[in-house]
């Protein structure tokens, strides 16, 4: 048996309560495969392509996570690499990890409460995740895939966790903190930091407003990688005018204009 | 003075300075059962971070209850000094308490190019820092 396999069954045994999801994540862990990754990221593609689903992206997410790789040395890396658009983008990138930490640190175990009060009514929110979310059997096509890609690889792409969580918060109405929860357990990178408070980011506990993306904006980054979705009863296909009437009536009056669907 | 290192989940850097500082003490890792089970720690984080161990010479690898384990092992190492890493988990960070009841304990801090207090917004801590963040 291969090593990865041999490893998949020794943990198996060793940890009968896990969910053997038949599969290795295509993200193998240690430094070194961190190192080849960083190796790899063509970072002049990054500025353009990062909220694209098939852009370039680094995912070093689970190597920073995990501590194979350094925040310090990853920015060094980068820095190097001279001025440009992309390098302030992704050095920002990671400034937002190192922000979540210090934000974490003086806070502690209070980032699993609401950071500040929602700007849209969250009293009617459920507590516990769904069932068909944590099966991934929404019926949405897209969703399900985002949750396929979550259970089968311990990874998601920044911008489909961010659908993920306006999907699970807003259209569904289950409290940010039950998907927090739910998310941070399957993804390899798992970190209460920057996991929770992006949640909170999405729910408006943590940010100016509450996070939401339509199917225009859904097609445009994520369309090359989604099967489609029917269009009859579509959720998302709305103006963002629309989508806010409907999903926190007219009491909450958003901005009149979004520029894009990207995060932050 | 006879020490230990203790990897935890968010610090599993085989380069690490710490490694570089304490090349002879034993080198240990505990995967905490009641954690992965409270928090569905799903199995490719757990194959990651065995992964990430395996790359790390000389690791001896546990499972059980963090601080218990450790207590066992300051005893049978005789040591008086527990070396690890910082990191904002609060899980973490409670283990890391308590064992302070037993040891003596070094940890090493997370690196940043700067650090503001209290920030609230990333746009304000990044008009703030973002100079300290773009130089070498």
């Amino acid at each position: 048996m291969e090593g990865r396999e041999a490893i998949a069954e020794y943990l198996q045994d060793e940890f009968p309560f896990l969910e053997d999801t038949g599969v290795l994540s295509p993200h193998q862990g240690g430094r070194s495969a961190g190192l080849q990754r960083l190796e790899q990221f063509q970072l002049e593609k990054y500025g353009k392509q990062r909220n694209f689903l098939d852009g370039e992206v680094g995912r070093l997410s689970p190597y920073i996570s995990r501590g194979c790789i350094e925040l310090e040395e990853v920015r060094q890396w980068a820095l190097k690499r001279g001025k440009s658009n992309s390098v302030e983008k992704f050095v920002s990138e990671l400034a937002w990890r190192a922000f979540f930490h210090l934000v974490y640190k003086e806070e502690g175990d209070r980032i699993l409460k609401d950071m500040e009060k929602p700007k849209v009514s969250m009293r009617q929110h459920q507590t516990t995740l769904p069932e068909d979310i944590a099966n991934g059997e929404t019926g949405i096509p897209s969703m399900d895939t985002f949750i396929a890609m979550l259970k089968e690889t311990g990874y998601l792409h920044n911008h489909a966790r961010m659908y993920l969580a306006s999907y699970i918060v807003h259209f569904r109405r289950v409290s940010w903190r039950a998907g927090a929860d739910w998310m941070y357990g399957l993804l390899i990178d798992g970190d209460f930091a920057s996991n929770h408070l992006s949640w909170q980011w999405v729910a408006s506990t943590f940010s100016h407003k509450p996070y939401i993306f339509n199917r225009e904006n859904l097609e445009r980054y994520a369309g090359s990688v989604l099967p489609g979705d029917p269009r009859k009863g579509d959720p998302f296909n709305y103006s963002y005018e629309e989508l806010s009437e409907r999903l926190f009536g007219s009491e909450y009056q958003p901005e009149r204009s979004r520029t894009s669907g990207s995060y932050r | 003075m006879p020490a230990l290192v203790w990897f935890n989940e968010d610090g599993l850097n085989p380069q690490h300075q710490m490694v570089q500082d304490y090349g002879d003490a034993p080198r240990v890792y505990v995967f905490d059962v009641e954690y992965l089970e409270r928090w569905a720690i799903a199995k490719h984080r757990i194959q990651f971070v065995y992964e990430s161990l395996l790359e790390i010479p000389n690791i001896e690898i546990y499972k059980g209850e963090t601080v218990a384990v450790l207590r066992q092992l300051i005893t049978d190492y005789q040591v008086n000094e527990v070396v690890t890493t910082e990191t904002p988990n609060h899980l973490i960070k409670s283990w890391q308490d308590d064992l302070l009841k037993y040891t003596d304990l070094v940890t090493y801090p997370e690196v940043y190019p700067t650090i503001d207090s209290r920030p609230r917004r990333f746009s304000q801590y990044w008009r703030k820092c973002d100079r300290d963040w773009l130089i070498l």
